[in-house]
This record gives structure tokens, C-alpha cells and sequence, in this order.
């Protein structure tokens, strides 16, 4: 018994070796793919982004530029030496402010993160939590704005649903305020870049509470796409007949509703849940720029859009750059995480999750 | 049969707003562009300003139906771009020798990773900012999820049951195609038709929100949005209207059935 269990055990910690190699191998060839891109791109750009820069274009000092800035070396160096230093975290300055683009990424990146992971949790949340009440209390009709909520991802610009709860919350009730990521009139808390987090450390109370006002709305914005993705996967695959058979057989053990639901079944769900969150990355980053514009949140999405917009060389170059990264990391990240939670992913050797 | 006539209603439904968006391309009440009525800038409805006048004079009522046109022949434009090329990936790799199968199913796999805004904003990077520019960034973005969607189906028609016994019949080639396969495929290409105008639309007007159309005046649902969030204070109806009508169109859209 104890060798059968320990051949289990070593056959499902190769599975799980090779399903890293294999998200590692996919990283590495979704980064060469969009590094290539990226450079093919900028390679293709109509106007000289160094001439857009200079005041008074004379040939010879634009010249000199872009020889100290390497731009006449051949292409595969310029390649390279662009992905090097993308790694090693030299992103050059930006052409328009001539901050480091590294310091301006430090600075947004934070207000991003600060909206994205609240914004995707509360949704995920959100949706695990009516779908899950539905089922277990017998309200069906807690079912009814899910399938609302399923057609709202296909039909509902984000951005509208983020101008109408301005409309409502900020101009109509006066409750929360319409912009920004802090009051213009405080000293907002410095540290990590994340202002709730620095608050906290800090014990300023105040500012804990202004922080929390200005994310209240973008959050609700940004969570509801997750929340209709979330709920419509889980509703599907609480229909399914073998959860149905675990619930009766639960059931009739004597098991709590929220036992049965709130431990054995939301443990069973969470793996597809997971997945889908990671698989949607894509489209949640895009939730997020448009979130971040409505709200003239400071963060990455409209940085790098300003950066496209200006034709600005380094933030085009590594700030896109990191998106994908961003985005790959999330979906790599929950494929781990759904494999860990779910068992059958784990020791199922066809498994084609990666 | 009440059901099979509401469906036919929403039908004629999503048809009729399409079309009378369509015609906003060709007749407006004033031109959606010239700043004419300065004077009523941010009035309310009036006899000759159906929907009142924007902040900077324009008639609304003209805005909002040319930018729902531009919109719809937009994104129409954008899925048939994703429709073609995924149309053509497929046949490749279908009929294609077995390398070239694999480098496009191992290239759509990678594809389809990178977020749709990445595609867009890396497409800007070369081309000018426009409508152009932005039907190709949504034609592209969308470009993986069409091509696994239609190879699913093309393979499930493919191997059904009525297409072998066609095929052991003596049906070859486009008599096959045109009697056992398209009939079959018709219905559910035309669901995924649905679904990309879907998607096409809200990544055009969210690419325009953006300001990625070039032109801020250009008239479209997502940039006449991004203009008038300047006034949603003094004129809140300039912002709820457009929005209202976008999702509107594609709930209509997304409720017809047009081919069952």
C-alpha cells in the first residue's frame, strides 16, 4: 500500500515537473513572439521618434543622438540588446519627460496593481458567493441577474457602466468622488507607491479612508466582468451530473448546506475558477486601462497609451513589454494554482491545461 | 408557435438597427461635424435638436446616429477581416502539408495570449492613429479566438455522421460542401458572427474611448463618449444616450437568432 502510494505520489510530481517546463517553455516563446514584435513595430515606425523630439531637426545632432543611444547599430544587436536590458530592468528614459522609464513604471505600476487585484478578487468573490448562495438556500432567483450579468460582458461597454455609477454615485448622490487616486487637498502617504498599504504602515487613518473612497468605484467597475466570467463558468459546472450525484450523496450523509457547498463543492470549483480568471488576463488588463481612463486613475494602462500616442521609444518598447509579461505571469500563475487545487488536473497524464 | 415569432421579432428587430444605423452614414438631420449651433451649445432636446446640442455645438441627434453607423460599419468591417483570415488559417492548415498545420496551430497557441489591447497598441506603434488603424488592431485581436472557434466546428461538421454518408454516397468536393457541409456549418457561423460583431464593437468604441482613433472629432460611439465626459456634469444625457444605444444595438444583436 505504502509503495503503491509513494509511486502515486513520484508519478504526480513528474506530471506536475513537466507541466512547469512546459507553461516555462510557452513563457519564453510568448516573450521571444512579443519582444520581436514590439521591435519589428518600432523598426516600422513611419517617423523618426529621436527628429519628433528635437526642437530645431538638424541631421548631424539627430545623428549624434541616436549613435549614443545605439539606434545605428545593426538590427539583431539592437534586438538583443534591447530584450537584455529589458531583463536587467535598464528601460532606457522616456524621450517626452526624461524621467527613467524604470521610476515611471515604479510609480504607476503600484496605482494598477492597487485597482487590478482588489478589482478581479471582489469580482471573483462576487460571483463564487450568488452562484454558490443560489444553490445552496434553493433562491433560484439569485440566478436570474447572473445570466443578466453573463450577456452584460457582451453588450455593456466598461467604460459606460463606469461613467453612469460616476453619474450616480459622485454627481447625483455626491458620495464618492469622481476621480484621481487621492485628495488634492491631503498629502497622500509615501513608501510603497501602494496607498492603502502605506496608510496602514503608517497608522494615518485619514488617508486610509480618502484611499478607499477614490477605489471604491473603479473597483465595482473593474470587478464586474470578472464577476459575470466568474459566475457563468461556475454556474455551468454546478450543473454538471457529477456534482449533482456529490451533493445528493452529501446531502444524504447529513452534511450543512454550507458544508456541502461553502467546503466540499466551492474546493472541487475552484480549480476551473482559477483557469478562467488567468485565461480571461487578457481582456481584464483591457477592463483595466479603460477603468483607469474613466477615472484618470495614474496608472500603466494610460501611461503606455500616452507613451504609443507620443511615440515615445523606451516606454513603447519596455512598457509593452511588461504588459505581456504581466499578463503571461497571470496566466501561467493561475494555471499552477488551478493545477494545485484541482486533483483530477493534477494526475490526469493527457491533461492539456498548459 | 409564439416562441419561433418573438425570435422572428427580435430579428427584424437587431436588422431594422442595423440598417437605420447604417443609414446615418448617408443622411443626418445637420452635419454631425460643423460646430453651427455654438450659441445652444449644451441645450436640451428642442423641435429642430431632437437630442439637444453638444458642448461644442453640434447637433447631437446627427453625432449619435453617423457615430452609430461608423461603428457598425467598423466593427462589421473588423469581423470580416477576423472572419477571412481565420477562414483562410483553417483551410491552410486543413489542406496544407502537416508542417505548416503545425506552425499555424503552434502560432494561433501563442497568439491568443496576448492581450487584444497589446495587438492594438503595437499596431499604433506603426500606423497613424485612425479608423483604419483600429479596424485592423480588432480584425487581428480577435484573430485567435475566431480561428479556434472555427476549426471546431469545421471539424465537427467535418466527421459527423450525415457528411460520411454523403461521402460513401459518392458526394466529392463543393457538391459535398454545398449540400452536407454549409447547411449544417451556416447556423452556428453565423452565431459566431454574432458573438465577434459583439466583441468587435466594444474593443472598437473601448479602443476609441482611449482616444486611439486619431481624430477626437471623428464621429463613433466610444470617442463621442470620451468627448462629451467633459460635460457629464452640466448635460448627463450626452453621456447615457450613446452608451445606451451601443449596448442597445448589441443586446439586440446578441438576442436575434436570424438563422433558426
Amino acid at each position: 500500500m505504502d509503495l503503491e502510494q509513494q509511486q502515486t505520489e513520484a508519478s504526480t510530481r513528474s506530471l506536475t515537473l513537466s507541466f512547469v517546463l512546459k507553461e516555462l517553455r510557452r513563457f519564453a516563446l510568448i516573450f521571444f513572439i512579443a519582444s520581436f514584435g514590439i521591435f519589428l513595430a518600432l523598426e516600422s515606425m513611419p517617423e523618426d521618434p529621436i527628429s519628433l523630439r528635437v526642437k530645431n531637426p538638424d541631421p548631424e545632432r539627430i545623428a549624434e543622438i541616436r549613435d549614443s543611444l545605439g539606434l545605428n547599430d545593426p538590427w539583431y544587436q539592437r534586438y538583443v540588446r534591447g530584450v537584455g536590458d529589458f531583463v536587467q530592468l535598464d528601460w532606457g528614459e522616456s524621450l517626452i519627460s526624461g524621467r527613467t522609464v524604470r521610476s515611471e513604471v515604479g510609480r504607476f505600476l503600484p496605482a494598477t496593481l492597487e485597482l487590478a487585484i482588489p478589482g478581479i478578487l471582489f469580482g471573483a468573490a462576487l460571483g463564487i458567493a450568488v452562484v454558490l448562495i443560489a444553490h445552496a438556500t434553493g433562491w433560484r432567483w439569485l440566478l436570474q441577474p447572473v445570466r443578466g450579468l453573463s450577456a452584460l460582458g457582451l453588450t455593456v461597454p466598461i467604460f459606460w457602466i463606469g461613467l453612469l455609477l460616476i453619474l450616480f454615485f459622485s454627481v447625483r448622490l455626491g458620495w464618492l468622488p469622481v476621480g484621481g487616486r487621492f485628495d488634492f487637498a491631503h498629502v497622500a502617504p509615501e513608501g510603497s507607491g501602494f496607498l492603502i498599504i502605506d496608510s496602514i504602515v503608517q497608522g494615518n487613518l485619514e488617508a486610509l479612508w480618502i484611499s478607499i473612497r477614490h477605489l471604491v468605484l473603479p473597483v465595482m467597475t473593474l470587478s464586474l466582468y470578472p464577476a459575470a466570467v466568474v459566475a457563468g463558468t461556475l454556474e455551468a459546472r454546478l450543473n454538471q451530473s457529477s456534482i449533482q450525484r456529490l451533493v445528493t450523496a452529501l446531502e444524504a450523509r447529513g452534511f450543512s448546506p454550507l458544508r456541502i457547498w461553502g467546503r466540499h463543492v466551492l474546493r472541487l470549483v475552484s480549480g476551473p475558477v482559477v483557469t478562467v480568471i488567468g485565461t480571461q488576463a487578457g481582456a481584464l488588463l483591457g477592463g483595466a486601462v479603460l477603468t483607469e481612463t474613466v477615472y484618470s486613475w495614474p496608472g500603466m494602462g494610460r501611461f503606455i497609451v500616452d507613451g504609443v500616442l507620443h511615440r515615445d521609444l523606451y516606454i513603447i518598447q519596455h512598457g509593452l513589454l511588461l504588459i505581456v509579461v504581466l499578463a503571461l505571469m497571470v496566466v501561467t500563475f493561475s494555471d499552477l494554482l488551478a493545477r494545485r487545487l484541482d486533483y483530477q488536473l493534477n494526475t490526469r497524464e493527457d491533461s492539456d491545461a498548459g | 408557435m409564439p416562441a419561433k415569432q418573438q425570435r422572428r421579432k427580435l430579428d427584424y428587430v437587431a436588422l431594422f438597427l442595423l440598417v437605420f444605423c447604417l443609414l446615418g452614414l448617408l443622411v443626418t438631420p445637420h452635419d454631425p461635424m460643423a460646430q453651427d449651433f455654438r450659441d445652444q451649445a449644451l441645450d436640451g432636446p428642442s423641435f429642430t435638436h431632437l437630442l439637444g446640442v453638444d458642448g461644442l455645438g453640434r447637433d447631437f441627434a446627427s453625432r449619435l446616429w453617423q457615430g452609430a453607423g461608423n461603428t457598425v460599419l467598423l466593427a462589421g468591417t473588423g469581423m470580416a477581416i477576423t472572419m477571412l483570415l481565420a477562414s483562410g488559417l483553417v483551410s491552410l492548415e486543413q489542406v496544407g502539408p502537416v508542417w505548416c498545420g503545425r506552425f499555424i496551430r503552434m502560432v494561433i497557441g501563442l497568439w491568443v495570449a496576448l492581450p487584444v489591447i497589446f495587438i492594438g497598441l503595437l499596431l499604433l506603434v506603426f500606423l497613424k492613429p485612425s479608423p483604419s488603424a483600429l479596424v485592423m488592431a480588432i480584425g487581428f485581436g480577435n484573430l485567435a479566438f475566431c480561428f479556434r472557434q472555427l476549426r471546431v466546428l469545421w471539424m465537427t461538421v467535418r466527421s459527423a455522421l450525415y457528411v460520411r454518408s454523403s461521402e460513401v454516397l459518392g458526394s466529392r468536393g463543393w457538391q459535398l460542401f454545398k449540400w452536407a457541409i454549409w447547411p449544417n456549418l451556416k447556423p452556428d457561423l453565423l452565431a459566431l458572427c454574432r458573438l465577434l460583431f459583439a466583441m468587435s464593437a466594444l474593443e472598437l468604441s473601448g479602443l476609441a474611448f482611449l482616444g486611439l482613433i486619431g481624430d477626437p472629432d471623428f464621429p463613433e460611439l466610444g470617442s463621442i463618449l470620451k468627448q462629451n465626459q467633459a460635460y457629464l456634469y452640466q448635460a448627463p444625457m450626452l453621456v447615457i444616450i450613446p452608451g445606451a444605444f451601443l449596448s442597445g444595438l448589441l443586446l439586440s444583436v446578441h438576442l436575434s437568432r436570424f438563422h433558426r
